[in-house]
């Protein structure tokens, strides 16, 4: 059972390290040893469960529009963290970091996003250091 | 059976005459208990008897105690099967019931990233929990715990609690086989009984104990032991959750979560 040992350890080491786990699915669909940042404006936002989308359009090198979609934990944790429908809008300006899809797909999970007024909004774990630093 | 016999007869004395049945014979069901827990007889007093658990009881993930599971059979060839998958690719996601929406029902339920409730009755006890917007029912009322074979088997089980002092006992019986047992990659048989004690921490009113044992023939050589705890929150209410509002996750062929958008 050492392998079961060290998963159940893994899974524990990951959760304190995300501890608003996902009810939904795993984040195995997430290449989580990456992090890419874009910039554009939103689309669209949902707030909803079992998960919060913000849609952001995203003008490629080549000068094509990419629909890049931000995906959230639960609008229930969104809302206990005090983040609410309106924090972002559509038509803003933002720059957002996710870890992307392991499939490529234009999207991933949420890590942050800089409003054009240079505030952050952070995922928990490890992106909120960036909240930490640049938010006063 | 036997309540249905005067009906049969009566359907084959119509029959048999080649008359219309008369629009009185219908189908009776059989005789069923009320138990104390919905009886006419009821008394709100025994509630003031109980410990205070009310608020809502968020979850110390990644705090389990307990011991290990021994598996048996398939079930362990099973789970070996998806440990090698998962160190094969970290992006492998073992293919589970809740992937899709649809509750993973006992003992999962209890133990969600989400937030429980617990709402005391007369002979009852309705658990809530927020994620997926899941119920049980634990019903105290002295009625007997049904064998596994009698019920049908249903996400949540069959559930019968009793009061030891301040601590609820309950014994559940009668949840489909399939889903999620303790971890990912275990799943319970059939014959899956699962063992509650749940109490408030004797030097903290505000931390809640769940200790499980789970029993299972074709699953587990010998019981396995999880322990869990919740912190009180009076400040929140359950949120609304619903799964099905918008999700963007279907699964492909292999039970992999998609993103589609």
């Amino acid at each position: 059972m050492k392998t079961l040992l060290a998963y159940l350890l893994a899974a524990a080491a990951l959760c304190a390290l995300a501890p608003l786990a996902v009810a939904h699915h795993s984040f195995s669909m997430f290449d989580q040893t990456r992090k890419v940042t874009h910039s554009g404006v939103v689309s669209e936002v949902q707030w909803t469960n079992p998960h919060v989308w913000i849609f952001v359009d995203v003008k490629r090198d080549d000068g094509a529009m990419e629909k890049w979609g931000m995906e959230f934990t639960s609008k229930v944790h969104l809302a206990r963290r005090n983040f609410t429908q309106d924090m972002v809008k559509v038509g803003d300006s933002v720059e957002f970091t996710v870890s992307p899809y392991a499939n490529g797909k234009p999207g991933g999970r949420f890590f942050t996003i800089r409003m054009a007024n240079g505030r952050y909004y952070c995922d928990v774990g490890a992106a909120q250091k960036v909240c930490d630093e640049n938010n006063h | 059976m036997l309540a249905r016999r005067p009906l049969l007869a009566a359907l084959a004395v119509a029959l048999s005459a080649n008359l219309s049945l008369p629009s009185s014979v219908e189908a009776q069901p059989a005789a069923r208990p009320v138990f104390p827990a919905s009886a006419e007889q009821v008394s709100y007093a025994e509630l003031d008897r109980l410990p205070d658990w009310r608020g809502i009881w968020q979850p110390n993930i990644g705090r389990i105690t307990g011991d290990q599971p021994v598996l048996i059979g398939e079930y362990k060839a099973r789970y070996e099967a998806e440990q090698a998958k998962l160190k094969a690719d970290p992006n492998y996601e073992v293919p589970e019931t809740l992937d899709n929406c649809e509750p993973d029902g006992m003992p999962s339920m209890m133990t969600m990233p989400y937030s429980l409730e617990f709402l005391f009755t007369p002979g009852k006890i309705v658990v809530n929990q927020e994620a997926l917007m899941m119920v049980r029912r634990i019903f105290t009322d002295g009625r007997p715990l049904p064998s596994a074979d009698d019920v049908d088997p249903n996400y949540f089980g069959y559930s019968v609690g009793r009061w030891e002092g301040e601590t609820l006992v309950v014994e559940t019986v009668g949840t489909k086989a399939g889903q999620r047992l303790g971890t990912p990659g275990i799943t319970n048989s059939d014959q899956l009984k699962i063992s509650e004690r749940i109490y408030l921490d004797a030097a903290n009113k505000d931390l809640l104990h769940v200790d499980f044992t789970y029993e299972d023939p074709n699953v587990l050589a010998q019981p396995w032991h999880q322990n869990h705890t919740f912190r009180r929150d009076r400040t929140w209410d359950i949120l609304e959750y619903v799964c099905a509002e918008n999700n963007r996750h279907p699964l492909d062929a292999e039970g992999q979560t998609q993103a589609d958008f």
